[in-house]
């Protein structure tokens, strides 16, 4: 190994090694007109023919090829799986899924998120967030909240981020802003299988199981 | 009765009786117990820790939750540790593979019918279900059948809350609520899968230690009305204190977060408490976070003084009292729900810069009482203030005479360390309109805060270093939680800083230099040992009290942590 030559350091251009051929080669004014009417055909083309305003810049479809995005009344979509601003899930009667566990103010590393626990009176899930605020200021979309759940109650899928404002109290969101979107219901959930907190009539029914053997007579 | 802070004796001294040791092996260390020592208890001297649900060392053997299942020599079945006691020769196993599915399966068994609703639960991260599922199971749920549903929320007393479903039926509470309360309330009804705890038809929960099932319960089937879904448990931090709601002075766990007690839990120390305390003392947590006096106020009710600080406050009322100092018509009201530090600097206040000599004893009625802990007097430290009294050569009179001199005429200026008084606040309020003038330092709003021409905002017990004695004149140390509410301070700065308006030179920086420094003037303070925490007192060298997100340990790795013996010592002088 010690005998091999070092490797020279290699450029990463190197100028081509032939001489121009002609004059015209060497005044560069028909290479320079020519890259002139490409320019002028762009700009041509962009000025007399309108533009597809579709936000998604790879398929817009005409002879206008500006891929200008007029923000904010052209909105380019976030991609799926981007994790945007939150939301609260409701359950389809409404109210949160979330159930305060603190679990994602455990988690959030920016310790945006403030909880106050309340208990409903008739429900077979007995707490609740009385109050729920993120401080989307200080918030650092990291998305740990969402995974930390366990109730599936926190998700990232509103699509937008939060709106910038000159009024920083309005961007503490409570409950009434973050509950929003689609209602989700999962199999597991409490109150497919009780109304309250007591147990359900048919629960005490037959106290002890009983074999098919041991059905009284008539 | 065994002093606590005596040193122990050297393992070689001779001793009258030496108790014949049981010689064992278990997981292949050697063991010296006593006999009739059980295997936990073998087992945790040296460091091995044997789960179980339903043991404890001041209740009955019951042996009925099977988590403590271990291998031993001389049977050929697993054996329940809390049942078996030592003996000589044994050679135990409590890691082998055998014993581990023997927890796995307990484990398993007992989620059957768990709703696995740690998100509600207010026992999350201080669970043994959970503790033990995550150490010895990691199996997902696998139904034989519907899980058995039961009552979910049912309030079966004034503090206590009870769910039948959590429930792993250890009978931990019952066996307490008939051998230590002595009401047995609590019974196991129906059988087998249907099992459940509960109270019996029209009789409540409503004994006075009905607190204690909560603490001894390994679930979280019965829980606090009062802690309910206020916090969750694995953000607590626990300092070790004093309960102030009656002259016992149960050792207790203050469970903190962020500047604010959340509970009151038992600290065990066999001369005081054992391992209990009543739900007054539990409840009494409220006077620490509930109408606060954060600020001073200045002025009585009608023409207060908005906006002036601390320092305003306390040069005012100085510049008040300082006349009037050795005058006939002043006079002072000392709380004993002061600690003896406070009483220390307010009784050298009222000797020395007041030029008082005698004191008029405040402090709350007397209460109910019990032969288990509950004491009448229901203040912490009313011993410590009559021997702090008594070594500053102040007399002690009766608060029904205050009022009596009030209206004679007798008493124009009050100086109040407490406002904690045995009549209704209202009253008393009403009876000190008179007076020229009223200067107090209180720790919460009230009828004697708004009757006053100047309120000085004191700190409670949870806020700084101090000592109770109680009623046997067994002097107790507390600590320092976390800081002062606002401009809150503790009685003994306040009164220091009157001292200094009225032109004395004491300065403490912290309760540790004032005790040394006025003790000294009583004489039965002089074996006690400040530096003392008492059992599982320890704390942290070098960690000041802060709020308790630093600390993210849960609560039963905190408490075994301070509960290390010996170290009491050497923790003390750390801080201030």
């Amino acid at each position: 190994m010690a005998d091999e030559p070092k490797p020279r350091a290699i450029a990463a251009y190197r100028a081509p090694e032939s001489r121009p051929e002609n004059l015209a080669e060497y005044s560069y004014v028909p290479e320079a007109l020519r890259g002139l009417a490409v320019s002028t055909g762009h700009f041509l083309r962009n000025l007399l023919f309108s533009r597809d305003p579709s936000p998604d810049v790879i398929h817009r479809r005409g002879p206008n090829q500006v891929t200008t995005v007029q923000y904010p009344e052209e909105i380019a979509p976030y991609p799926p799986g981007y994790r945007s601003m939150h939301r609260l899930v409701p359950r389809p009667d409404g109210k949160p899924r979330c159930v305060a566990c603190y679990l994602c103010a455990t988690i959030c590393p920016a310790q945006c998120i403030y909880i106050e626990a309340g208990e409903y009176e008739g429900d077979p899930i007995e707490k609740y967030p009385k109050r729920f605020e993120i401080d989307e200021l200080r918030c650092i979309v990291c998305g740990f909240c969402v995974e930390a759940c366990p109730k599936d109650a926190i998700r990232m899928d509103t699509g937008t981020h939060t709106k910038p404002t000159y009024d920083r109290p309005a961007i503490i969101y409570g409950i009434d802003r973050l509950l929003k979107g689609p209602a989700v219901s999962h199999q597991t959930d409490v109150w497919f299988k009780r109304e309250t907190s007591a147990p359900p009539e048919e629960a005490h029914a037959h106290p002890i199981p009983r074999s098919p053997g041991d059905e009284p007579p008539g | 009765m065994p002093d606590p802070s005596s040193p122990k004796p050297p393992e070689k001294a001779p001793s009258p009786a030496p108790p014949a040791l049981v010689n064992l092996v278990i997981d292949g260390r050697p063991v010296q117990a006593k006999p009739g020592t059980n295997l936990i208890e073998a087992a945790n001297q040296v460091g091995i820790d044997i789960p179980f649900f339903c043991y404890h060392r001041r209740l009955s053997i019951a042996a009925n939750c099977r988590m403590c299942l271990v291998e031993v020599s001389n049977a050929p079945k697993l054996v329940p540790a809390c049942q078996t006691l030592v003996s000589e020769g044994l050679k135990v196993t409590t890691g082998s593979p055998r014993v581990l599915e023997s927890h796995r399966s307990v484990e398993q068994m007992l989620l059957y019918n768990h709703p696995v609703d740690c998100a509600i639960c207010d026992q999350a991260g201080e669970c043994k279900l959970q503790d033990y599922y995550m150490e010895f199971d990691h199996r997902p749920y696998q139904p034989a059948q519907p899980r058995v549903l039961r009552q979910k929320r049912k309030p079966i007393g004034p503090f206590v809350m009870l769910d039948q479903e959590r429930c792993v039926l250890c009978t931990r509470c019952v066996r307490f609520m008939r051998e230590i309360a002595q009401q047995p309330q609590l019974g196991v009804f129906a059988r087998g899968n249907h099992e459940y705890i509960d109270t019996f038809p029209g009789q409540p929960l409503d004994s006075k230690y009905a607190g204690n099932t909560i603490d001894l319960c390994p679930v979280g089937a019965l829980l606090s009305r009062d802690f309910r879904f206020r916090a969750r448990a694995f953000f607590l931090s626990t300092t070790p204190s004093i309960c102030a709601g009656c002259a016992r002075g149960c050792n207790t766990f203050v469970d903190h977060y962020d500047g604010v007690a959340y509970r009151y839990r038992p600290r065990e120390n066999d001369a005081v408490n054992q391992a209990w305390m009543c739900d007054d003392g539990r409840l009494t947590r409220r006077r620490l976070v509930e109408d606060r006096l954060t600020r001073p106020l200045v002025g009585r009710a009608g023409s207060r003084v908005q906006g002036r600080s601390l320092a305003e406050a306390l040069s005012a009322a100085a510049a008040r009292l300082k006349p009037l100092s050795g005058q006939a018509g002043l006079a002072a009201l000392v709380s004993p729900q002061l600690s003896v530090e406070d009483l220390l600097a307010v009784c050298l206040l009222a000797r020395e810069g007041l030029g008082l000599s005698a004191l008029y004893e405040g402090g709350l009625a007397d209460g109910d009482e019990d032969a288990l802990l509950i004491r009448a007097d229901k203040n912490p430290n009313r011993l410590g203030l009559r021997w702090v009294a008594r070594g500053f050569g102040l007399a002690l009179r009766p608060f029904e005479s205050l009022l009596g001199d009030v209206s004679a005429g007798r008493v124009t200026a009050l100086y109040a360390a407490g406002v904690e008084v045995p009549k209704e606040p209202q009253v008393v309020a009403a009876a000190l309109g008179p007076i020229g003038l009223l200067v107090i330092q209180a720790v919460r709003h009230g009828p004697l805060a708004d009757a006053a021409d100047i309120s000085l905002p004191a700190a409670p017990h949870s806020e700084y270093d101090g000592t109770f004695v109680n009623f046997e004149g067994r002097p107790q140390r507390f600590q320092r939680a976390y800081p002062e509410w606002d401009e809150a301070r503790p009685h003994w700065r306040l009164a220091e800083a009157l001292l200094r308006e009225l032109g004395f030179a004491w300065r403490w920086p912290s309760a540790r230099e004032l005790f040394a420094e006025l003790s000294p003037r009583v004489p039965e303070l002089a074996s006690f040992d400040w530096n003392d925490l008492g059992p599982g007192g320890r704390r942290e060298p070098g960690v000041a009290a802060r709020p308790a997100a630093a600390d993210a340990r849960p609560p039963g790795y905190r408490e075994r942590a301070v509960a290390q013996p010996g170290q009491g010592k050497q923790a003390g002088g750390s801080r201030g």
